[in-house]
């Protein structure tokens, strides 16, 4: 018997109302849309408004939403850990970085590549298509063999996926830069580019998790079991999220090539996953709101501390921290978090208006 | 060709004594611990600086260091999160791990700190016209003999027994009347010097010390650990066996490919996995019945 | 209420996450007395016996065992003052083999000295174990591995231990086999407190039978009401057997 799972009406206890605390959703709820949209909206635009450093930092921050929204998609459903979708982000980044970046640049820099790969180009609207499609199929065949696994057999399978993506990537000139760096890809024009590709995926991510398949999805994480035998194919299921948050972290890929104009294999390697992971698992893996909290949360720290170590200036006072802290003051911060609240900050709960009265 | 065999078994031994440092606590806890590698750098570390006071206390302090480290992580953070969801367990870990590391950029600085822990390990045997690294052959002897005494002392005292008892089932041992806390703490010691020998090892295989030192043979250990089998002590053991053995084969044998000698090595894993998911040795009986 | 009964509950309020389960429970066992703990699924039995065993988080009330209240204590430090839980659905080691199985039991002993007959006498009781003492526990069948999981609590010598549905998944043969060790014991002198799902099986061998509805203990029979189905019902269901 799962806690919470069924409530009896005894007239010697007091009846309560349907449990509204069920991790996650059962029915599309616009409140729980639109919350961590117009959160989005309005940290978007707060820090874009203060310098053009930080309308940069923000651009790269929404790359990052996006790619803790695609592992919210497959991680908060199935309940199974993936360390793997940093491959999926490496593929979307590569494939419209080789396809957007300058012919010219491209023959002369990265002389080994194959000759499909040299003599393909696009503008960038195709090229991130192109990166989510690639992603994808990618994904499919990756997910055919791993979504028969379960539990920490996955997570070690995810993670040799990532391994072997580093390595042949990292490594290989003929499909692309090697150890270097892809330089010129072009940038967003602006802002809202990246802005609207983050919404999109909010209301993707969420209605993964609220339509039919992705209740029975979490139906089969809570009793693997029971749901089985009401005849649902897990491995369907998980294949289909695997995929969808596949493409959406090719996405997120693309976007990161795209902000920071210059990536390499390294970019999605170790510390991408686990910044990314740590975003969703401190926010809080059970919902679109925790993945968008768990980013926000997170990416605030950072800049905070970050400006702290250059020297904050309030009134005549400087408020410094040494180097280095900063990078030890997140690390302990996501520790202390879990310690407190293992479910994360929003405890798994979709975006919810505060109660008023009651 | 001696010399491949022997290299195989000495990376063997290697990552099987990191692994089995690695499985102790994941029997006891369901933790992999990612800052296992801050223990092995740690105590490399130590090693470096307490190196002019001669070899021998410089060990000594390591290897203290190294299980005294362990003993506050679980002090200080594993037991607070007892029970936790795996995952939460991982990224607690793994938020450790960086935060260790940036202690030990803070403390030692970025850059590697060299050391010359013992000389004649560097140097070579000659074995029938053929030439042996010396310190090949002490690391088989050491960690296999280790290994051995880890053995015995798992499956031969009360004490190992408990923590055999407490990997396979921990609420049953509790009810058995087990020290849950005091079969933790042991784990998480033992591995911990563990973590010191490995950190020996290498650092006299490696003559320097950085932030990162430990990073590369955990990932491996853990994976090794997985492999092995979940649950059991020595399936983590001979996991952790089985990848340093096969990472040595495959440089060797890829030649000018080895780059991709990781690629080769993880897909081998996706395919055990595939083929046995519990591991080679793993109780498939970890899932529960109906 | 005797307040010197070697173990005594009351008021014990125990459950899950917040949840609770059972409430308010009260009872009593002496010293080679036989309690039994019957009632519908979901009736909170198992929490019940958790919760005294230390197992299962309690938010409320008493568990005086030997004068001690050990309410809130590790359940290791429970076993060790000689009360024993032995959980549903066996839980043995089943990598390790049918003595080690045992000698884990002998972690909770009390008297030190005496472990070589402790196990001998354990021998005797369940011969079976004493064959395949060095097979693996995973290989005995299911009523073996319910004999071991008694055996393995018994070997400590505690003054009461607590079977959780001993008879699950047991072959009637067996069960007659499993019931008649816990005779045995009784008349060696353990206190046992049994929960069941097949109430027959208790109510007419234990001292005494509580009958647990939704969590609080409805009803309490003695071996003489055995064949009161009408009372047993109304602890049972909450309503009277009714002939249309």
């Amino acid at each position: 018997m799962t806690a919470g799972a069924t409530l009896r009406v005894d007239p010697e206890l007091k009846a309560t109302a349907p449990d509204r605390h069920l991790r996650g959703v059962t029915q599309w709820r616009w409140t729980e849309v639109l919350g961590p949209l117009v959160l989005l909206v309005t940290a978007t635009y707060a820090c874009a408004s203060v310098s053009p450093g930080m309308t940069f930092m923000v651009e790269g921050a929404l790359a990052l939403l996006v790619m803790v929204l695609a592992l919210q998609i497959f991680i908060g459903n199935s309940g199974v850990l993936s360390f793997g979708h940093g491959s999926f982000a490496l593929l979307g980044g590569f494939t419209t970085g080789l396809l957007t970046m300058p012919s010219l640049i491209k023959v002369n820099a990265l002389d080994g590549l194959a000759s499909v790969l040299q003599h393909a180009h696009a503008n960038m609207v195709t090229g991130i298509v192109a990166g989510v499609v690639v992603a994808s199929v990618v994904a499919c065949v990756v997910g055919a063999f791993l979504m028969r696994l379960h539990g920490l057999a996955a997570g070690i399978a995810t993670f040799a996926v990532l391994m072997v993506t580093d390595n042949v990537f990292f490594n290989s000139r003929t499909l692309g830069p090697g150890p270097q760096v892809m330089p010129q890809i072009p940038r967003f024009p602006t802002l809202e580019g990246s802005l609207a590709l983050a919404a999109v995926s909010i209301v993707i991510a969420y209605g993964a998790g609220v339509c039919r398949a992705g209740r029975l999805l979490r139906a089969s994480r809570e009793d693997y079991l029971a749901a089985q035998a009401l005849g649902v194919s897990v491995w369907r299921l998980r294949l289909l999220f695997f995929v969808l948050s596949g493409a959406m972290a090719g996405l997120a890929g693309a976007m990161y090539a795209h902000h920071s104009a210059a990536i390499s294999a390294r970019d999605y390697y170790l510390q991408f996953t686990f910044l990314t992971l740590g975003m969703l698992i401190i926010g809080g893996a059970g919902s679109v709101w925790g993945a968008v909290v768990g980013c926000a949360v997170v990416t605030g720290l950072s800049q905070v501390l970050l400006h702290l170590e250059q020297g904050l200036q309030i009134g005549n006072l400087i408020f410094t921290i040494p180097d280095g802290v900063s990078g030890m003051v997140i690390a302990g911060t996501l520790v202390v978090v879990l310690l407190w609240r293992s479910t994360g900050l929003t405890k798994g709960r979709e975006f919810r208006l505060p109660r008023i009265g009651r | 060709m001696m010399q491949v065999i022997i290299d195989a078994l000495s990376n063997g031994g290697l990552y099987g004594l990191a692994a089995l440092g690695v499985g102790l606590v994941f029997g006891v806890m369901r933790l992999i611990n990612f800052a296992h590698g801050e223990l092995i750098t740690c105590a490399a570390y130590l090693l470096v600086v307490c190196l002019p006071w001669g070899l021998l206390p410089a060990i000594l302090i390591s290897l203290a260091a190294g299980t005294v480290l362990a003993l506050l992580l679980e002090l200080g953070v594993f037991s607070r999160l007892r029970g936790a969801d795996p995952a939460v367990l991982l990224i607690a870990s793994f938020g450790v791990s960086v935060l260790l590391q940036r202690a030990y950029e803070a403390i030692f600085s970025a850059f590697p700190r060299s050391g010359q822990a013992a000389a004649w390990l560097s140097e070579v045997w000659d074995v029938g016209g053929s030439q042996i690294s010396r310190g090949s052959v002490v690391t088989v002897v050491l960690t296999l003999a280790l290994l051995g005494g880890m053995k015995l002392a798992i499956e031969h005292t009360p004490a190992g027994l408990q923590l055999r008892a407490a990997s396979s089932d921990f609420k049953t041992a509790q009810l058995l009347g087990v020290r849950s806390s005091r079969v933790i703490a042991a784990a998480f010691a033992a591995s911990g010097l563990l973590a010191a020998v490995v950190g020996f090892i290498v650092f006299t295989q490696r003559g320097q010390v950085d932030p990162q030192f430990g990073v590369n043979i955990t990932i491996l250990a853990l994976v090794g650990t997985v492999i092995g089998g979940l649950g059991s002590l020595m399936g983590a053991a001979v996991g952790g066996m089985a990848v340093g053995a096969t990472i040595s084969v495959l440089s060797n044998a890829l030649g000018n490919d080895r780059i991709y000698t990781y690629s080769v090595l993880f897909l081998l894993v996706i395919v055990v996995l595939l083929v046995k998911p519990s591991g080679i040795f793993g109780q498939a009986t970890l899932k529960e019945r109906v | 209420m005797h307040s010197n009964s070697l173990l005594t509950v009351r008021g014990l309020t125990a459950g899950y996450s917040g949840l609770a389960v059972v409430f308010d429970a009260d009872l009593i066992v002496e010293p080679g007395e036989m309690v039994g703990i019957v009632g519908p699924n979901g009736a909170g039995k198992s929490t019940l016996l958790g919760a005294i065993g230390g197992a299962v988080k309690a938010t409320g009330g008493e568990v005086r065992f030997r004068d001690t209240n050990v309410l809130g204590m590790k359940p290791e430090s429970i076993v060790r003052r000689g009360l024993a839980l032995v959980p549903e659905g066996r839980h043995i080691f089943t990598d390790l083999t049918v003595a080690e199985n045992l000698q884990l039991g002998l972690t909770a002993r009390r008297d030190r000295s005496s472990r070589a007959q402790a196990m001998a006498a354990m021998a005797d009781l369940f011969p079976v174990l004493k064959t395949h003492a060095d097979h693996k526990a995973g290989h005995l069948s299911g009523g073996q591995q319910q004999q071991l999981a008694i055996a393995r609590a018994l070997v400590a010598e505690p003054d009461v231990i607590m079977l959780d549905e001993p008879s699950l998944g047991l072959a009637p043969t067996v069960v007659r086999d499993v019931f008649g060790v816990m005779a045995e014991i009784r008349a060696r002198g353990t206190a046992i407190v049994v929960v069941e799902q097949r109430a027959h099986l208790v109510i007419g061998t234990a001292t005494r039978t509580h009958v647990l509805r939704e969590g609080r203990i409805r009803d309490t029979l003695t071996p003489a009401e055995e064949n009161d189905e009408a009372r047993l019902a109304h602890a049972y269901f909450g309503t009277e057997l009714s002939t249309p």
